[in-house]
């Protein structure tokens, strides 16, 4: 036997379970992520003043942060797992994961940061 | 011993099953990138009611709408090819994946119309 296969012997039944968890969730979020900045907006594209308006309601830059954990979540768990099947050996899966998990952290403070802002937006 | 004649070899492979995992992992991939480029494009909204303007005059001339209703049928085939996964993976739905694949790339079809319907609506159309 290979002795790459060594490395994949924890099975990743959680992180698989976990994909498709995070994926009905997703479903869901994503559809409400779609309407309320479609929808909601009556026929036309979002303005400054929708943003300003939206701030107001508790559920709605929550329903953008839980949106943005779970598609980050969801996405970087999808590619690992498709890294997943071309890489072998300890230091590259590391070394992927480890990248990953950067990203990960990166847009997450990002995309963090835009929503505390976007709904603290100085009324003009 | 099996020899692969070309790059890539679809003998065993033209399934609609097969195709399915191939296009699921390419949107997947195709999503995560967007969502990164979508972060980054929406955190410069949060510089003011000026720029806030100027990026979305920017971003809802007709090119942008136009690639968005691509964006909406990426997101669609790749959320009900998941909605396929998870009944084959939970609800012993490998008997009939194929009729469930039509079936429900079907409805993201008519769900796909009604959102690029209403993507499209938002263009604004640079006042001549």
């Amino acid at each position: 036997m290979n002795k790459d296969f060594k490395q994949t012997s924890r099975s990743g039944s959680v992180a698989w379970l976990l994909q498709r968890i995070s994926a009905v969730i997703l479903f869901i979020l994503l559809l409400l992520h779609f309407i309320s900045y479609h929808f909601l907006s009556q026929g036309r594209a979002v303005s400054y003043q929708y943003i300003v308006a939206k701030a107001g309601s508790w559920w709605f830059p929550l329903l953008q942060f839980a949106f943005l954990i779970t598609a980050l979540y969801h996405g970087l768990n999808g590619v690992w797992s498709v890294l997943e099947d071309y890489t072998a050996g300890k230091f590259w899966r590391l070394f992927w994961y480890g990248l990953l998990l950067t990203v990960g952290a990166a847009l997450l403070f990002v995309g963090t940061l835009t929503i505390i802002k976007l709904y603290t937006l100085p009324v003009a | 011993m099996y020899k692969r004649t070309r790059f890539y070899d679809f003998t065993y492979y033209n399934f609609i099953g097969s195709w399915a995992w191939v296009l699921h992992r390419l949107s997947g991939l195709a999503l995560i990138f967007y969502l990164s480029l979508h972060i980054w494009v929406i955190n410069s909204l949060t510089h003011g009611e000026a720029t806030f303007n100027h990026v979305m005059t920017f971003l809802n001339g007709a090119p942008f709408k136009l690639l968005e209703t691509g964006l909406w049928g990426v997101i669609l085939f790749h959320a009900f090819n998941g909605v396929r996964i998870v009944i084959v993976d939970f609800f012993k739905g490998t008997l009939v994946q194929k009729k469930l694949f039509i079936v429900l790339i079907a409805v993201a079809f008519v769900l796909w119309a009604l959102g690029s319907y209403l993507i499209l609506q938002h263009v604004q159309w640079r006042a001549g």
